[in-house]
């Protein structure tokens, strides 16, 4: 982890009406999930049921295929439950509008991809700005906060900087000082390290890990590998669709 | 402002399919631009043909064929001959090709509705010949006749009529005092020909008129040699075109829409009458000028017409393309927090920006063609129908451009002296210029073509799912 790194972002954004920051904590109850594949019905997401009380860092093992990125996607009110609920902050995510969900990711979830999913045309700067273009942050404002939030992932020098001018961990800093810059108070992180070396993959889960506690982020993680989820408070494990709480360290 | 930082960096980035995109919307318009040129030169090309054979401010112009009981194709008719056994010399006004027309039709047909003005005119030709008799023989000393297009212009109506159309190059105009004054107005071309100039004297059905004025009648005519006023053309005119008669009657419509509408209402009125309007007269202009403006109306129009579809495609297609390959980007922004309609308008505005470009390639590419069309165009000419007469005619023989035909039999009766259906060619100059209107509309086709594309674009990214944006992260 980078010695430069610091918590301390510019608070300030705007809130949602109901403020779902208030709590950030998950209620999971039933929810399945299908997929067709020809004419077999794939189940990503089998009857699950999970809480995640606010703060708290979960880690999802599984193999590939098995429903780990459906359930974040699900999580994160990117994808609708066949059956079941998802409860965000006490609010039924599968009951709201696309607009108002919308705004909850805009406002209260920030994402992290495997392949990081910088917009390659756009700047370090521009790509983290980009998260908050949904909030209405005045220009001024925007520009402070991008500053302190690159400057919070160490990358204050490469700010202007192409993706394709950074490294692999140098694009998913990028990518986690976007997720952050809203101050969200959940984080979702699809395999952050999957496509990185040892030492960067360390690097990040250790910067990962200061946001959390420094933030009292609720951090939900996918990844393949152990040691990295072993860091995590709780560890759950996808199986065929199925969620299986294995170990709380 | 992020809007046009997202958009600068898009275009730069893309800068390949930004030019393609903005290239083939330019060469859409600029075919547009150019064959809209094309036409509009074409159209005033022949507008000045027309105008020409016309005059300006005349819509309609009114004539009635000759009528055989008026004695046209008789010896007592127009112009006709009694062979004798000694020399004849003739000098008569006739109107071998244009039946009378009462003052009291002028007036009929001026109190039409939608009829601003209506005046009378005398369309005549002029026959100097020498006749040898019938117990003489031909000799060497023969002199083929000669014919002269003379008008009756009705004096202080400059407006309407034979002359509206004309530039005075020397002397002076009719005024109301010439109407029974023995004074004439010259073609120039006749007057240089002649040598004839201001206060010159010519001789009109033996009768001496002064020379007043010489002008010049517009490219494309083909104009009588003299003018005069038209109670002395018809004092002087043989054979039923006595006082207040006239053969060609000039009308003037309340309003271009409503030529039509008068042209109707006087054929009702004078069913006999050989009713001539632009349209009418349009269909008699041919040779390349009518081919021309076949060809920019209908194979310039589609080619256009085609080339703007495919320009659209392309843009279309290259966008969905574009939007296709960024599904991960946009499926990232909604993950962000970014509404669809947001995404609509950074991708709208790509594609108007490319427009933009599109519209002022397509207005240059269009200027250039233009300019490449008129200077590259062959030398156009009209073949138009011979209106009046001004040539020396043979016997039997068809005589020169203007095409009059002086037919008969030595010694026997001359019955016709004028072909109706002679045409003449005349030269056509020709620029294809690009109006106002022209630019603004390739600028809204190009914008127009941007927006079917942006929203295409638009259309494909509202329906995308962001689980189904971001299926290959996971």
């Amino acid at each position: 982890m980078s010695n430069e790194t610091t918590s301390a972002v510019p608070s300030g954004l705007p809130r949602g009406g109901s403020d779902p920051r208030a709590s950030a904590s998950y209620t999971l109850t039933g929810v399945t999930k299908t997929y067709q594949k020809g004419r077999r019905t794939i189940f990503a997401l089998r009857d699950v049921n999970l809480a995640i009380p606010a703060g708290e860092w979960l880690a999802v093992q599984g193999r590939t295929g098995h429903g780990k990125t459906t359930l974040l996607q699900v999580l994160g009110g990117l994808d609708q439950p066949d059956s079941g609920s998802v409860t965000f902050g006490g609010r039924d995510l599968s009951q709201l509008r696309e607009r108002q969900v919308t705004k909850i990711r805009a406002t209260s979830i920030g994402f992290i991809f495997q392949t990081f999913n910088l917009v390659a045309t756009l700047s370090a700067a521009e790509n983290v700005e980009a998260a908050l273009i949904p909030l209405g942050v005045t220009s001024a404002k925007r520009r402070r906060l991008v500053a302190a939030a690159l400057d919070s992932v160490g990358l204050a020098d490469r700010a202007q900087h192409l993706p394709s001018e950074l490294s692999g961990g140098q694009q998913q800093r990028v990518a986690i000082a976007r997720a952050l810059v809203k101050e969200p108070r959940v984080l979702l992180a699809d395999e952050p390290t999957g496509n990185l070396d040892q030492d960067t993959r360390d690097e990040i889960i250790g910067l990962l890990e200061k946001l959390w506690r420094d933030r009292q982020l609720t951090l939900v993680l996918v990844t393949h590998d152990s040691s990295v989820a072993r860091r995590a408070e709780r560890v759950a494990t996808m199986v065929k669709g199925q969620l299986k709480m294995t170990d709380r360290l | 402002m992020f809007f046009l930082t997202y958009l600068r960096r898009e275009l730069q980035q893309r800068m390949r399919q930004a030019v393609v995109i903005a290239a083939g919307l330019g060469l859409g318009i600029g075919l547009v631009v150019t064959v809209t040129a094309l036409s509009s030169g074409v159209r005033t090309a022949e507008g000045k043909v027309l105008g020409s054979l016309y005059g300006v401010g005349t819509d309609i112009t009114v004539t009635t064929p000759v009528q055989p009981a008026s004695g046209a194709g008789g010896s007592g008719g127009y112009g006709g001959f009694t062979p004798g056994p000694n020399v004849q010399h003739t000098d008569k006004l006739t109107s071998p090709t244009q039946g009378p027309i009462s003052s009291s039709a002028v007036t009929a047909i001026s109190r039409l509705h939608d009829v601003a003005a209506a005046s009378g005119g005398l369309t005549l030709t002029e026959i100097k010949a020498t006749l040898p008799g019938t117990n003489q023989p031909l000799s060497g000393s023969f002199q083929p006749p000669v014919q002269l297009s003379v008008v009756g212009a009705q004096v202080g109506r400059k407006a309407l009529g034979p002359l509206n159309a004309a530039h005075r190059k020397s002397g002076r105009e009719f005024t109301a005092a010439d109407a029974n004054a023995d004074v004439a107005v010259l073609d120039s071309d006749y007057a240089t020909a002649h040598r004839l100039a201001v206060g010159s004297v010519v001789t009109v059905a033996n009768t001496p008129f002064t020379v007043i004025g010489i002008v010049t009648q517009p490219q494309g005519s083909s104009p009588p040699s003299i003018y005069i006023p038209l109670k002395r053309a018809q004092a002087l005119a043989i054979a039923g075109l006595g006082a207040g008669t006239v053969n060609t009657v000039y009308v003037e419509a309340a309003s271009a829409a409503a030529v039509g509408t008068v042209s109707r209402e006087i054929s009702r009125l004078m069913p006999s009458a050989t009713v001539t309007n632009s349209g009418t007269l349009a269909k008699s202009v041919a040779g390349s000028l009518a081919t021309t403006s076949k060809l920019a109306t209908t194979f310039g129009t589609w080619l256009a017409v085609l080339a703007l579809l495919a320009a659209f495609a392309v843009a279309s297609l290259l966008t969905l393309a574009a939007v296709a390959r960024r599904v991960r980007e946009f499926g990232t922004l909604k993950a962000l927090g970014w509404r669809s309609s947001r995404i609509n308008l950074q991708v709208m505005g790509e594609t108007i920006a490319m427009g933009i470009a599109g519209a002022a390639l397509g207005v240059a590419i269009g200027f250039t063609g233009a300019l490449l069309a008129s200077q590259a165009a062959p030398s156009m000419t009209a073949t138009v129908s011979t209106y009046n007469t001004n040539t020396k005619g043979g016997f039997g023989g068809q005589a020169g451009a203007g095409g009059a035909i002086f037919s008969g039999t030595i010694g026997g009766p001359m019955t016709t002296f004028a072909n109706p259906n002679a045409t003449h060619q005349v030269p056509v100059p020709f620029s294809a210029p690009v109006s106002d209107a022209a630019i603004v509309v390739g600028v809204a086709l190009s914008l127009g073509g941007a927006l079917v594309a942006g929203s295409l674009g638009g259309w494909r990214v509202t329906r995308l799912r962001p689980a189904e944006a971001l299926a290959s992260v996971g």
